[in-house]
């Protein structure tokens, strides 16, 4: 069975609210209502994203020094 | 001769032959885009002195027999996400509306130094990803088969520029799809290459980790003649490969034989295909079997997994570009902009990462089957193009993408026109992808497949 978090309820507008004062971003009220309507698209796809990987599983992009030198 | 769609190809024939010379077809794209852009607003900027002194340049030097190569003397238009020094490079929006660059991109230096005229700076959906948008200090580009529809995106201008004949050659760039919609929605082609194949440097980012550069034509044959030219390792580009860049037309007209296609099964007979889609993928199957090709179906991971993937990575690698901007003018924002940046503000590190390991599995599950096929093909679209209405939903929410599959690999993938609607008259489109760095493949079966139909040699009326 896969294992994501699609089971967690939606964000409600206030909890948008919230978190995009958290990220120190000032909308006027029409633009957050836009964002309001929009997020919820998102946050299904972001939560959709299956977790529990192995520890051996790495991200896609590995740190790589040689290419900064 | 139509100078209007004369393919790179022809046009370098045309050349040697003394029939054409590079002014002589600059000044009739010159007034083709005169007569005709008004309707389509395909560039927002057209370069005309530039293109007139490089095309005097090419002359001079093919008439003294000197060529530097398949762009020589060709007349290209470059995506307003593309640098050029001394010329304003927008990104389409108001936040970038003033910004004149001073210095040239790398791939714009390649077709430079390749003897390139360029003509102007083309459309673009706003920094290659709020799109399409009305609320930009230019007019999105319209469709050349229907004005009331729109050229797809990011690269709207290239693509309406290619197919209403204003260009032979354009430069896209692709992170989602945004070549290989514009190509599919305009029926032109469009290459995505390999992650790294091509120069980065001096394009405005969108996905530092999927953004691609790539050539869009009105054949496979061009695609090989324009990427030979901007193709190589960059060292100042992090991304950048540094592998041998082979001659692409050079095993152009091996044809089929032999070779192994996988057919995705569940990705362009999902559900909200057009309904022509189908039976002209089937038919695109049939042409490649008859050319000797064995083609078996390939089960993958649904294209609502690879988009989710994706978007996920996309939207908070955006964010971190954008967010200065954000934070202090977001009204400067196009509407479709500012919305899917703003999510990238909300995406947790942990949701990043899980999407990141994420596309490890989904690019080896890609790589596994690349070893049992020298190619894959679905189609390059799920539909025709939109209706041009300010209202339309956003498409990156509503729908699963059919490219985004080869942007979270990094594979080489090109569409090309494989039929037109049987209702509407517009175009569909066949994509082909390969391992990585395998564009010679990808270029190989489409030029085949262009041989055998001519769905690319169709182009629109423009009330001529």
């Amino acid at each position: 069975m896969r294992n994501d978090l699609s089971h967690l309820p939606p964000a409600t507008p206030d909890d948008i609210r919230a978190m995009v004062a958290r990220a120190g971003i000032t909308l006027s009220e029409e633009h957050m209502q836009q964002f309001i309507a929009t997020w919820p698209q998102f946050e299904a796809m972001v939560r959709r994203i299956p977790r529990g990987f192995g520890y051996a599983d790495e991200p896609a992009h590995t740190f790589r020094p040689t290419r900064l030198a | 001769m139509d100078i209007a769609f004369l393919t790179i190809a022809e046009l370098n024939r045309a050349y040697a032959r003394r029939e054409l010379s590079p002014v002589e077809v600059t000044r009739a794209l010159l007034d083709r885009i005169a007569q005709h852009d008004g309707k389509l607003d395909s560039f927002i900027r057209v370069t005309e002195e530039v293109a007139l002194a490089e095309a005097k340049t090419a002359e001079a030097e093919l008439m003294a027999g000197n060529r530097r190569g398949p762009m020589h003397g060709i007349p290209y238009g470059l995506k307003d996400i593309v640098e050029t020094a001394g010329i304003p490079t927008t990104g389409h929006s108001k936040l970038r509306q003033h910004h004149v660059p001073q210095q040239d991109a790398e791939i714009v230096r390649r077709l430079k130094a390749g003897g390139g005229v360029l003509m102007g700076k083309l459309a673009t959906w706003e920094f290659a990803n709020g799109g399409p948008s009305f609320d930009l200090p230019w007019p999105p580009a319209r469709n050349p088969w229907d004005r009331e529809r729109l050229p797809g995106g990011s690269s709207s201008g290239p693509g309406a520029a290619l197919a209403a004949g204003f260009l032979p050659a354009a430069i896209g760039t692709d992170t989602g799809g945004s070549i290989r919609g514009p190509a599919a929605a305009c029926g032109i082609a469009g290459l995505k290459p390999t992650y790294g194949r091509v120069s980065r440097r001096g394009v405005f980012p969108n996905t530092f980790t999927m953004d691609h550069i790539g050539p869009m034509t009105r054949s496979a044959e061009d695609i090989s003649l324009m990427l030979q030219v901007i193709a190589g390792y960059d060292p100042a580009d992090p991304g950048s490969e540094d592998c041998p860049v082979p001659d692409y037309a050079a095993s152009l007209g091996q044809g089929v034989r032999g070779m192994r296609l996988g057919l995705v099964e569940g990705w362009h007979d999902a559900l909200g295909a057009h309904p022509d889609l189908g039976p002209a993928i089937a038919k695109a199957v049939s042409v490649l079997r008859s050319l000797g090709a064995t083609v078996e179906l390939v089960k993958l991971s649904s294209l609502r997994d690879y988009t989710d993937c994706k978007t996920t990575i996309s939207i908070a690698e955006l964010y971190t570009i954008h967010e200065q901007d954000l934070r202090t003018r977001p009204q400067d924002f196009g509407r479709i902009l500012r919305n899917r940046v703003l999510p990238g503000a909300l995406i947790r590190a942990e949701d990043y990462q899980a999407a990141l390991r994420w596309r490890t599995a989904l690019t080896r599950e890609q790589h596994a089957a690349f070893r049992q096929f020298d190619a894959l093909i679905t189609a390059g679209a799920r539909g025709i193009a939109d209706p041009a209405k300010p209202d339309n939903p956003d498409r990156l929410v509503t729908a699963p993408s059919i490219t985004m599959p080869f942007s979270v690999s990094g594979v080489p993938a090109l569409a090309i026109p494989c039929g037109f609607s049987r209702e509407e008259g517009m175009p569909l489109s066949l994509q082909i992808a390969a391992a990585p760095f395998q564009e010679t493949t990808v270029l190989r079966v489409a030029h085949a497949y262009q041989q055998a139909t001519d769905w690319h040699r169709r182009h629109p009326k423009l009330g001529e």
